[in-house]
Parts: structure tokens; sequence; C-alpha cells
């Protein structure tokens, strides 16, 4: 799938959160119903004003709720002494063709985090598993190959993570649903040290953090 | 008289030896950076005890110590030298070369566990200091009694030269995730209790009380302040979201530096850790990454790392975010990413590692004239930091085959390895007067 295409599903996505109310746009040569059409236009404009504010108040809420849940999670996490051994259990509910698909890794080249024309349909794939299964939450960590600093590629990372996001936020998925993490050069796909091992560890892992159907 | 030979011996000693490290593990041949060696501006130190188990083992502690301070060539004369309850015979140390000697005596003690260590200056011929040292009742090998001869270390430095030695420090390090010490002479490895996950960027308050690292949680990558001796941990406000790395305190301890990330970018903040409040944020990097904030010792400004050209370099800026300028000068496109700065106690410089061929190298770049300096030239070696005296460097490095610290003395070129596990990183040496009990 190309990004064009992409983009007619995420406007077609638009427009069925707004409620599926929308008319296709009246014919210019018909001046006598161009009253009633303005007004027709003007209500669906509002209802699809309300509908998006509506939205946005429910993603910022939910943001908000997740932020504070985490927050309090780190804060117990510190506390901890021993190994952390915890597991997050996750059931996606999405079948196992699917989940290698959500699973499917995107790459990036040496110290830059702009996503390559190669792994948009990637991407795209990703963003119709989030439109398929409403309630599927995903989590995107950036990683990085070993070279440069610890610290910076913590930073890279996030980048990274960052441009996938705002990839799938732009075309038209809730920000609160896809989480972003960094691990820099701590969770290397491949230990070695060559040209390849580096260019299979510098990319974005995606995992389901919720969304059983 | 003794302040004439104090005179010519703290002049000797800052004589301005042109100098670059020397890495005394490099194979002849190839290129050498920057690597000269200029013998004979230290004074020679012999070092003399009297027999006997607690003499033997402070001897042998403090003969360590002031060899590893590289400000001495130490000797070591026969044992006829000392005669127990008599001056040392300075017509032989003389002839030895040796300019200070110093002894160590059993205390008139009657339970017979201190002992007094002596500096002779061999010239005139007489006792310049003396210090009783009561030994911990535990055994040699103990940390305590390995501390209260490091401390006793430093001050014989401080006596000879001016300023106290460091072998009374610690460094703090990150191995598989977990945060260690050691003690500069590499004994005294023990690990710090931390939280339960993986630590990153370890960095001591200036009283050595508290320590501050990146805590890689499952839900987030907080910074942790975490008091040494009891063990309580806080998290930075505001660090339970985004990426957070590399704190550093102010020359002062009532700030902390560091660099919170967030998908638009990652920039430095400021957190008064005085008041338990107030994040304020000093750089605007819009997708770009602002982290490695480290502080001038006059707190007035903070060098950093900043990507804001496409690669990693060093800048420097006000300690409010004004008067941004490049700090390390570098060849756009050509000059290999910068990381990991930390400026100098004595204010005059900063360590950092720049890649070369891809290769990471630690360097130094001067503060005023902004002449930057290559210390390392063979294997990888990263994540400089300096010690309390201004001199000596603790980083890490793969010149054996395996990751480990490895210490450099920028004045005379002397490189040694001191944590040999093979998995050390991001090492903080400590400032003077550090928490040490045992973890």
């Amino acid at each position: 799938m190309t990004a064009k295409n992409l983009f007619s599903v995420g406007a077609l996505a638009l427009v069925v959160t707004a409620g599926c109310s929308r008319n296709p746009p009246p014919p210019a040569a018909a001046p006598q119903a161009q009253g009633a059409a303005d007004s027709a236009a003007a209500r669906a404009a509002a209802a699809r004003r309300d509908s998006l504010a509506a939205q946005a108040r429910a993603d910022s809420l939910a943001r908000a709720n997740l932020e504070q849940s985490r927050a309090d999670s780190v804060r117990a996490e510190i506390q901890r002494q021993g190994a952390d051994t915890g597991s997050v259990a996750v059931s996606p509910g999405l079948a196992p063709a699917e989940a290698s698909e959500l699973a499917d890794a995107i790459h990036f080249d040496y110290n830059r985090a702009d996503l390559r024309p190669a792994d948009q349909a990637k991407l795209d794939r990703k963003f119709q598993l989030l439109q398929a299964h409403p309630r599927l939450e995903i989590q995107i960590a950036g990683n990085c190959d070993e070279r440069g600093s610890v610290e910076y590629n913590l930073a890279l990372g996030e980048r990274r993570a960052a441009a996938a996001k705002r990839y799938l936020v732009a075309h038209g998925i809730a920000t609160s649903r896809i989480s972003v993490v960094s691990y820099g050069e701590e969770r290397p796909a491949d230990p070695g040290h060559s040209e390849e091992s580096w260019a299979r560890n510098r990319r974005d892992d995606f995992v389901a953090t919720r969304g059983a159907n | 008289m003794k302040r004439g030979v104090l005179a010519s011996l703290v002049l000797a000693l800052a004589a301005p030896a042109a100098l670059a490290a020397q890495d005394t593990t490099a194979r002849p041949g190839g290129v050498r950076v920057g690597i000269t060696y200029v013998p004979g501006t230290r004074s020679s130190i012999a070092i003399l005890g009297a027999a006997g188990a607690a003499v033997d083992s402070v001897r042998t502690i403090l003969q360590r110590d002031l060899d590893y301070s590289d400000r001495f060539e130490v000797v070591v004369p026969p044992a006829s030298v000392l005669v127990p309850g008599t001056a040392p015979d300075y017509r032989v140390l003389t002839a030895l070369g040796a300019d200070l000697a110093v002894a160590v005596v059993p205390a008139p003690d009657p339970r017979g566990r201190g002992v007094e260590i002596q500096l002779h200056d061999v010239r005139s011929g007489s006792v310049r200091n003396r210090l009783d040292l009561s030994l911990p009742s535990a055994g040699a090998g103990g940390e305590a009694f390995r501390q209260a001869v490091h401390r006793a270390a430093d001050e014989v430095v401080r006596w000879a030269t001016g300023s106290p030695g460091v072998a009374s420090t610690s460094i703090l390090y990150v191995d598989n995730g977990k945060l260690w010490r050691v003690d500069p002479d590499g004994l005294g490895r023990a690990p710090v209790p931390s939280t339960g996950s993986p630590a990153l960027s370890p960095t001591w308050s200036p009283d050595g009380h508290t320590i501050a690292y990146t805590a890689l949680v499952r839900s987030g990558t907080p910074i942790v302040l975490q008091d040494l001796a009891g063990g309580r941990r806080d998290v930075v406000p505001g660090t339970e979201y985004g990426v957070n790395i590399t704190p550093e305190f102010s020359p002062d301890g009532r700030k902390l530096a560091f660099a919170h990330g967030t998908e638009d970018g990652t920039d430095v903040y400021l957190y008064d850790v005085a008041r338990r409040c107030c994040v304020t944020r000093v750089t605007v990097g819009r997708y770009s990454d602002n982290l490695s904030p480290t502080w001038s010792p006059d707190g007035q400004r903070l060098a950093f790392v900043s990507s804001r050209a496409g690669q990693p370099q060093l800048y420097v800026m006000a300690a409010d975010g004004s008067s941004q300028e490049v700090l390390a000068p570098f060849d756009y496109g050509s000059t290999g990413q910068s990381n990991g700065p930390e400026w100098s106690p004595d204010g005059q410089s900063v360590a950092f590692h720049r890649e070369v061929r891809g290769i990471p190298q630690v360097f130094v770049v001067d503060v005023a004239s902004r002449v930057v300096r290559q210390i390392t030239g063979a294997g990888r070696n990263e994540d400089a930091t300096w010690a309390p005296d201004g001199r000596h460097l603790a980083f890490v490095s793969s010149r054996s085959g395996v990751r480990q610290l490895w210490i450099v003395d920028l004045e005379t070129g002397r490189m040694r390895p001191i944590v040999t596990t093979g998995g050390a990183r991001l090492p903080a040496w400590s400032p003077r007067h550090a928490s040490l009990e045992a973890g």
C-alpha cells in the first residue's frame, strides 16, 4: 500500500469517527438549493467540531490518566531492590499473522531519526491494524547501534520512536493509544559489531500493550 | 630551609610539561598520539617501614597510593636503612637519590594497633611532618583499614606537594546495569544497591552523600536521587515521563542539571534540589538533542552536547541558557561525533570523547584557548571522569580486548587498569570525603 492510499484511509477514518455526517459538496449549479445546503453544511461542520472536541477531551483525559498511572508505577518501581522479573500480560486479540505484522521492525540510517520511504508500507500496515482493532494500544521502542555515547543513543532512540508515532498519529490514530520508549543501545537485536549488525540494531520495535478484542 | 625545599619541589612539580598522556600499553610502531613523557620532573620518595604485621600492611598500601599519585619516583630501600628507635640513614637515602622519605613506625600505643607515619626531608636530615594513625581493629585487608591508610597517604601527598592525593576517593560505575564502586587502586570493589532495574549515568553530589542516576524501569526512565548512607530514593519530579538522562549536580549542590527528552527532542533542564521543586528548561532545541550538561566549577556555565549541527558536538552556555557557542571546534561533516563532557575541577578544561575514524577516543579541550588535545589512541576509549586532583582521568577502554576502567595521569601519561571484569562503563569519580560505607 502506498502513502497516498493510506492518506485516503486516514481521511475516511476521520469521517467515520466524526459521526459519518459529512455530505458530499452540493452541486454548484443549483442556486435555489444554496441556502439549505449552506445551513446543512454548517450544521454538519458544527457537529464535526463538537465531535472532534469531545474526542480531544477524551484523549486528553485518557492521556492524563495514563500519565498519572505511569508516574505512580515509576515511583513504585524505583523502590524495588530485586531483579526486574515482571512481565506485562498482553492479549492483543490479534491473529498470529497480524501480530507478526505489528512486530515487524522498521530501520534507520546512521545517526538519523527520519523514516525511510521503504518502511512506509510497514507503517501503513500497522496503521490498518490499529484501525481494525480500536482497543489495541501499542508501544514503539526506539533503538540504536552501539556507536555514539550510551546517553546520546537514548535521546536518539526516543526521536526514532517518536518519528513512527508521529506518522501514525498524523494519519488519524489517537495519540493516547501509542506510547514511546527509548532503549538506546541497550537492547541490540544483533550482538555483532559489523555494519550489518549495526544496521539491524538501528530500529523501532512495536509491541502491543493492551487491546484484547 | 624547609620552605626553600618545599618551594623548589612545588616548582619542579608545576614545571609545564608539554605533554599529552602516554599510552603505556601501545605497541611500538603505528601512530602514537600526542605522547611526550618528560621524566625527571618528579621528586623521589623512599618508603621505609620497621618490621611488624601492622606496619607491613600500612606500608604496602601507602607505597601503592604514593606510586599511583604519579607525583613521585617511589624508591624502596633495604630494610636496614631504618633501625627502630633511631633516625633513618640519610646518607644511604641520598645515595639512592631520594629527596623525601616516608617512614612507618609503630606508635607508642600500648595496645599496638597504631602506627606513626613520618615524612623526612632527606637533604636537611629532619622530620618534616608526622601523623598518628590509629588503625581499625578489623583485619588489615578490611575496607575501614584500607580507607584509613588511604587518608593518611593523601595527607602525605599534601605534605609533599601542597595538595592532597585522591587515594581515599571512590569511583562509581555501571556494570551489566548494576551500580558498583571501586577505589582508585582497583580494590574495594562493591555493589551499590540501586533500583532493581538497569542504571545509567551515575553522578555524585559535591558533598559525596547523594548520588543521582537514570533508572531504566519498565514504565519509564526517571532520574533517581539516592541517599548513599540511608538508601532513600526519590524521583526527580517531571522525570516520570520521557527520556531522562545525564544528571549532574551544580558545584554548590543546590541544583541538578539533566536532559529530558520528549517526542520533540531532548533538552537541558535544571531541578532545584535544595528546595525540592521547580524544574526549569535551559535549552530549546526543537527536533535536536541537547544533553550531558556539565557545570563549570564556579557554577556560572554549562558545557553540553548538542546535535543541532547534525552530529553531536560540544557547546557551552551560561547556566541560564544564554550565550550558547561551540566549545570544542569541529569541521562540519568530517569531525566525528563528540560526547560525554565533564568539566575539570580546576575549571581550565573539559574532558570528552570524540570519534576518530569511527572509534571513540578521549580528548581534553582547553576552555580558554579552545585547543583540543587527544589523550588516547589504542582501542575504544570513552566516558572520561576527572579525579578531584584535576590531573587524573578514569575512563572506559577496550585496549585490552574487553571493556575495562582505566586511569590516566595527564601529567606523566601513565595509564593503568583498575576494573578488569570486562563490562564496566560510565565511571563517575567521587569528590573528596564521599560516603564510603560499603554497600
